[in-house]
């Protein structure tokens, strides 16, 4: 099988929605839920790879677009196709509540957003990166706005005026890189990079700092995101928390590691990342909306998978693949689950907590939450120890002790929602989920539960995966060797 | 006289300086809009004139006046002496991609309209809370 169905089957799907709308109105959620099936199924089949794969498209590169399907890039098609699926299946459950307009539409977005992500991280063409880079954008603002009330639309106009100035960024750093070097090819880019002189090398890492800066919500490019998050519908929020942001980082740190292999601007960027996890985690303190709350919460563990990536060391991005896991499956748990407190209790005030009776549902949440904050036996602990860890051995005193005292703030607002949902208040009327959705949600606390419990089970393939990562000239050889 | 300034204008040097110049001053033009318009429409436009400023920026320093275009016939049978066709193909992606977001932020801001009748960005402030 073929690397290519992962982004050629979701784009497809959009041409045969006509088609599928005639088979009646759950024709399409089923169709794009069977192909989100079986591209995860896909996907996990090639956990088991040796070598990475390369797949050339009509034309060998570096003239043509190839994909490279490595142990790295492997985990995050597993993780956003597996995470797109379940959201799927939990929204056939909860459109019996409440559905989304023109379904058909949601659906060709949710799939358009999902082949992008895909495509940005298997893709090793830089233009080709800027074209998947927009697609996700265009969904990303579609979906934001979907709703179309004062809000939405407002969130929409936010999120896609910032797209547009970090594209403009992105564009301007390719045409250097095609001005001076001559391909798009990740590659041979890599491969002459080193040949620039020191000033363009140094634009060019800029402007692509400032063009991915604003997509990885890194601070002080991340003033749009609480809004955008308030303003789309809860259900979105968990897509964007746990796959759009993933990727983008992916993508950033893929060619920060192919460009700059010793790591020139690493300790800035490490120490940029760990002030981006204080100041949101210091606003977080103050919210008392729920969505921006969990949106600041995202920034903050953007914050420490950036300090992490950064490092440039193979034990950090182990633990920042663990966090990668664990943050997208627990903000998957919490928005799905808001979405449903939202919907029954017509709230998204943190007060909510207090009154809300769905003891499943609380408890659920308070496993994500808990690994969020890095508590031992749930997957968060082991990323964030790993992190911790890499930093002290490489002497970085001064990161670790903002990132402690960042998540020392995250476990004031933690502990206090926590609280609000344990405590014995007198409740409102009982929440009750679908069988389905239970089964579902239980499934993704039980991942974490797992990755915690029993990290050894993951630990060797994140290793893995980490060193693959790394090792620019590895990449560098698989994709020039297929010129030769 | 005016011959003598076609003739120095027609110099690759002079080309070339000339679309740098003029690019970057297009660019300049368009993020002073961007930081100071207020109606929303104008920062669309702004941005977009950003954007128009980095294709002419790209393809101006790319184009070879003394080649032809990559299409061979009428006498062309080698691929030499022919202009890159790889920034056209990339800047009519571009394009087509600009055009598209331009669009759907028009839209959104015309949709906003109806609800709200706020075309100021400043005024914007649905979620400040």
């Amino acid at each position: 099988m073929s690397s290519i169905l992962f982004i050629a089957l979701p784009l497809l799907f959009a041409f045969c929605v006509p088609l599928l709308e005639k088979l009646g109105r759950n024709g399409v959620a089923y169709a794009s839920t069977l192909m989100q099936i079986f591209l995860a199924a896909l996907a996990f089949s090639f956990f088991g790879l040796e070598h990475p794969q390369l797949e050339i498209i009509a034309i060998a590169p570096p003239l043509g677009i190839s994909f490279v399907l490595d142990q790295a890039s492997v985990f995050f098609v597993a993780l956003f196709s597996s995470l797109m699926t379940l959201f799927s299946l939990y929204y056939l459950w909860q459109r019996k509540i409440k559905s989304y307009k023109n379904e058909a539409k949601f659906f060709i977005l949710l799939n358009t957003l999902l082949a992008s992500a895909v495509g940005l991280v298997l893709s090793n063409d830089i233009f080709n990166i800027y074209v998947f880079f927009e697609i996700a954008g265009i969904s990303a603002y579609i979906l934001t706005a979907y709703e179309k009330n004062a809000k939405a639309l407002e969130a929409g106009i936010k999120y896609l005026l910032t797209g547009s100035v970090a594209s403009i960024f992105l564009v301007l750093a390719i045409m250097l890189i095609y001005i001076n070097i001559g391909s798009l090819n990740l590659a041979l880019i890599a491969q002459n990079f080193e040949t620039l002189p020191y000033n363009l090398k140094v634009l060019i890492s800029l402007l692509l700092f400032l063009g991915f800066g604003f997509k990885v919500e890194i601070f002080p490019l991340n003033f749009w995101v609480s809004d955008v998050y308030e303003g789309s519908s809860t259900l979105i929020n968990g897509l964007f928390s746990a796959i759009v942001v993933k990727a983008y980082l992916f993508v950033f740190f893929h060619i920060l590691y192919l460009l700059l292999p010793s790591g020139e601007f690493s300790h800035f960027l490490i120490y940029l990342g760990a002030l981006s996890m204080l100041v949101s985690q210091i606003v977080a303190l103050k919210q008392t909306n729920l969505k921006r709350l969990f949106a600041y919460s995202s920034l903050g563990q953007v914050g420490l998978l950036f300090a992490a990536f950064s490092m440039h060391d193979s034990d950090a991005i182990m633990g920042a693949f663990f966090i990668v896991f664990a943050h997208s499956i627990a903000k998957m748990i919490l928005f799905l689950s808001l979405s449903n407190i939202e919907e029954h209790y017509k709230s998204v005030d943190i007060s909510i907590l207090q009154k809300i009776n769905a003891p499943y549902l609380g408890f659920i949440m308070l496993i994500a939450m808990l690994s969020i904050l890095g508590i031992p036996l749930l997957a968060g602990f082991v990323g964030k120890f790993l992190i911790l860890k890499s930093m002290a051995l490489d002497g970085l005193f001064g990161a670790m002790a903002i990132i402690l005292i960042a998540s020392l703030l995250e476990s004031v607002y933690y502990f206090k929602l926590s609280g609000y949902l344990t405590q014995k208040e007198e409740r409102g009327t009982l929440l009750s989920l679908d069988l389905v959705q239970k089964i579902l949600l239980s499934f993704l606390a039980l991942l974490l539960v797992t990755a915690g419990t029993a990290p050894f089970l993951v630990l060797d393939f994140a290793a893995h995966a980490a060193n693959v990562m790394l090792d620019a000239q590895s990449y560098i050889a698989l994709i020039l060797g297929a010129v030769q | 006289m005016i011959e003598i300034i076609l003739s120095y204008l027609n110099q690759d040097i002079v080309i070339q300086k000339i679309v740098l110049i003029g690019s970057m001053s297009l660019l300049l033009i368009g993020l002073f809009g961007l930081l100071t318009q207020r109606h929303i429409i104008k920062v669309f436009m702004s941005v977009a004139i950003m954007e128009s400023s980095l294709f002419l920026f790209f393809i101006g320093s790319t184009f070879n006046k003394n080649f032809t275009a990559p299409i061979l016939g009428d006498g062309h049978v080698d691929f030499i002496h022919m202009n890159d066709p790889i920034p056209h193909a990339m800047i009519l992606t571009a394009i087509v991609i600009g055009m598209a977001v331009l669009a759907l932020g028009i839209s959104f801001a015309i949709e906003y309209f109806k609800l709200t009748s706020i075309t100021d960005i400043d005024r914007m402030n649905e979620m400040k809370n």
